[in-house]
């Protein structure tokens, strides 16, 4: 799978730099007023802004490769565990803000061959928007369809605008900014695992919410 | 038969219990691990600031978890300080260890290396993560805890038993059971089974570590062409899968294509240089293939990248020094020496290896006397049995011919012909010594009844046996041993007559203790070698058989 247009690479690295810099800005001037809980929450926001720069220094290093395709190393991994694993993440970052569930279908697989990183790196991109826009809920689900697994990220948001819709549906290449370039990352990465021919895929779909799901073959 | 413990099933996982060991150069990183750690209940935390430090601990006590920043500042890094504890037997099979690292990459580099961590954790991870990972790592320990025991007493076929209990029973661990007795076949000499078995794995998934292993089991039997296929294959998808090119350049050197077995190094080394047994090995080929540029910045590398690693010996730095004496270039030889003299002085082997090279920069430039006396500290050496790689053992008896020693020369041409007496290549450089010598006949007959006698020998031995008269076969072989106690195909000759004579007339304490012995040195003279892995097992059915039961290391 080929990471294709230097220009959608200089709009991430734009795009994310302004609003990284924004950010951290914009918490520094937040006072420390002495009072343990909003000293802590100012703290919990400066550390998980900490936590993005970082997220960007990891797509990088992806992105450096980016002349070249990217190669999943695939293994055998537990999409239990992995359900799981997302989950405590998402709760975490939830801060008992929203609500994080969990369903594994029956006909979920013990084992499944993905490459755990960027299925990881994947699915986060999908719980860092749905703890932008859920109202009250986060459901993380596995289940097989059509001879995939199918890793599913559902909120109970207004849904995904159509234009993000459109363009995850057709893959063209688009100025992206904001959620869109986690998407496009998230098709790259469904489309790089690739068993016999047939390669993997991003869906994008509302059904009460945005429901994201990633189908590895 | 002793038992292994009974199996705990539970998957309730007591973290109060359990030793955890923090290994990373920067304080407020430790506290914060330490802070992570104790989210979930790991109390009992020590924590170190290097791979130093680190070993210190780990020779004191065992520990159940070790985690440790892959970037340790100066010094070893992580990746090093894993070799040398999966090296020197430091850590058990049950001990997790998991890397922390700053870069997704570096799983790249080592996913499919032999000296893998169990996992690795990319900066910044939350506790929750680290904890399900460790989790998840522990209960698959858990769950081994039969195949472990086995292994590390030493019996394999009941190791493979348990294995496939695993691949039956239970799910989940299946692939990785299926991996574990991948290596235990290749271990045992099982070839043909191993490329079965990675056969079905990559019919399920062409997964990267079962691709190499098949072209390992085909390589093993010989079957380069097939291996060369299949590594081609796996790196146009993954070029960037280093073992992959390690693997191929063995198959090329058994191909005696050392062209391509060259450029598989170097392209190995242009993904990850830091792997020193990649660099030494480029350096070896590339001298072999008289391309000294290359040779030199691997062997230059060596030196470099491995500064803290114990797979750097003292034949290192002669390697380089014989390159830069071949270029011509002594400033650079002198160089060498100066910078290293510390690490050199600090061993007999090392001493050796700075006489020798000062023995032949001395002849170079002509100063008859200086070289004399670096050759004398040599013969001091040499008399209280120091030695040297082949090689250098080589370029000394060079550097005692061009100081008219000739004496010298032939006794040390003859040692290094009786334990290479079928190395074809070091056989041919110390011709080609007598030849420039214009002591072709000297050397001739030197070269004939040196390995003429081990020879004899061996083949005497090996008759006797086939005739089965073990016991005078024995003898034969303990002589060769004797004359050439740093050749490994005797070594393994013998210990084969003598399991066969113990098989024949019973135990016999004194001979199996030998045979033990003879085959440790084999093993650490010449590791991996295809036939190591059926005496092992021939000498544990010998114990077995008459009784011994060696004690499982726990």
């Amino acid at each position: 799978m080929k990471f294709d247009g230097t220009d959608f690479y200089a709009a991430l690295i734009h795009e994310l730099k302004n609003n990284l810099g924004v950010l951290s800005m914009t918490l520094e001037r937040i006072p420390l007023l002495g009072e343990a809980e909003h000293d802590a929450s100012v703290d919990s926001a400066r550390l998980l802004c900490q936590n993005v720069v970082d997220r960007l220094h990891q797509a990088l290093l992806i992105y450096k490769a980016a002349n070249q395709p990217i190669h999943p190393v695939l293994d055998a991994y537990s999409p239990h565990d992995l359900v799981q694993e997302i989950a405590a993440g998402a709760k975490a970052l939830a801060h008992g803000r929203l609500h994080v569930e969990t369903s594994i279908a029956g006909d979920t697989p013990i084992l499944w061959f993905f490459d755990r990183d960027l299925v990881e790196m994947a699915l986060l991109n999908a719980i860092h928007n749905a703890l932008t826009h859920a109202r009250s809920t986060i459901r993380i689900e596995a289940e097989m369809e059509a001879g995939c697994l199918a890793l599913r990220v559902r909120d109970d948001s207004p849904g995904y605008p159509e234009h993000i819709l459109e363009s995850v549906a057709d893959g063209r290449p688009y100025a992206a900014t904001g959620t869109g370039l986690g998407l496009q990352f998230a098709r790259l990465i469904a489309r790089s695992h690739d068993n016999r021919g047939r390669l993997g895929e991003l869906r994008l779909g509302n059904d009460s919410g945005a429901v994201f799901s990633l189908l590895l073959p | 038969m002793s038992q292994p413990p009974a199996q705990d099933n539970d998957a309730f996982i007591d973290y109060g219990a359990l030793r955890a060991l923090v290994v990373d150069d920067s304080p407020g990183m430790r506290n914060a691990l330490r802070l992570t750690l104790s989210n979930f209940g790991i109390t009992k935390i020590q924590m170190v600031a290097n791979a130093a430090e680190a070993i210190f601990q780990i020779k004191n006590r065992s520990y159940d978890f070790i985690l440790c920043d892959f970037n340790l500042g100066v010094g070893r890094d992580g990746q090093q300080l894993l070799e040398e504890l999966r090296h020197g037997n430091l850590i058990a099979l049950e001990t997790v260890f998991m890397m922390v690292t700053a870069e997704s990459y570096y799983e790249k580099v080592v996913a499919t290396a032999e000296l893998a961590p169990d996992d690795y954790m990319i900066k910044p991870f939350s506790a929750e993560l680290l904890c399900s990972r460790l989790t998840g790592i522990l209960l698959r320990k858990r769950a081994f805890r039969d195949v472990y025991w086995h292994f590390q007493a030493q019996d394999l076929e009941a190791s493979i038993t348990a294995c496939d209990a695993l691949i039956h029973n239970k799910p989940k661990y299946a692939v990785d059971a299926l991996r574990f007795k991948g290596e235990l076949l290749v271990a045992l000499g099982r070839f043909e089974e191993a490329e079965a078995l990675y056969q079905q794995v990559v019919s399920m998934r062409a997964i990267p570590w079962a691709r190499l292993g098949l072209a390992r089991a085909l390589h093993l039997q010989k079957k380069n062409e097939a291996a060369e296929e299949e590594l081609r294959d796996v790196l146009e998808r993954a070029p960037e899968m280093v073992a992959a090119y390690d693997l191929l350049s063995d198959v090329c050197l058994e191909k005696k294509d050392v062209a391509a077995a060259q450029e598989a190094l170097e392209k190995g080394v242009a993904i990850s240089a830091k792997t020193v047994r990649r660099q030494q090995k480029l350096g070896e080929v590339a001298y072999g293939n008289g391309d000294l540029d290359t040779a030199r910045t691997a062997f230059d590398n060596v030196l470099e990248k491995g500064r803290h690693s114990i797979f750097v010996t003292p034949a290192d730095f002669g390697n380089l020094c014989r390159v830069q004496l071949e270029q011509g270039d002594l400033e650079a030889v002198a160089d060498t020496l100066k910078k290293n003299k510390s690490t050199l002085q600090a061993n007999p082997e090392g001493q050796l290896v700075m006489a020798v090279t000062q023995s032949i920069a001395h002849t170079r430039t002509g100063n008859l006397s200086e070289a004399a006396k670096a050759l004398d500290v040599v013969a001091g050496l040499r008399a209280d049995g120091t030695r040297g790689d082949a090689q250098l053992m080589l370029d000394l008896a060079g550097a005692c011919m061009a100081n008219g020693r000739h004496e010298e020369a032939d006794a040390v041409v003859a040692e290094v012909a009786r334990n290479a007496h079928d190395s074809e290549a070091l056989l041919a450089k110390a011709k080609r010594l007598y030849d420039e010598a214009g002591r072709t006949d000297a050397g001739a007959s030197v070269l004939a009844s040196a390995t003429g006698d081990v020879r004899k020998l061996n083949n005497e031995g090996v008759v006797l046996a086939q005739r089965g008269d073990y016991k005078t076969a024995v003898e034969k072989l303990l002589t060769a041993c004797s004359e050439a106690p740093y050749n490994p195909r005797i070594l393994m000759n013998a210990v084969w007559v003598i399991l066969k004579y113990i098989d024949q007339v019973g135990m016999d304490e004194t001979m199996i203790e030998t045979a033990r012995t003879q085959l440790r040195e084999a093993e650490r003279q010449a590791p991996g070698h295809p036939r190591l892995a059926g005496l092992r097992l021939q000498m544990k059915d010998v114990e077995t058989r008459f009784g011994i039961q060696r004690k499982a290391v726990r």
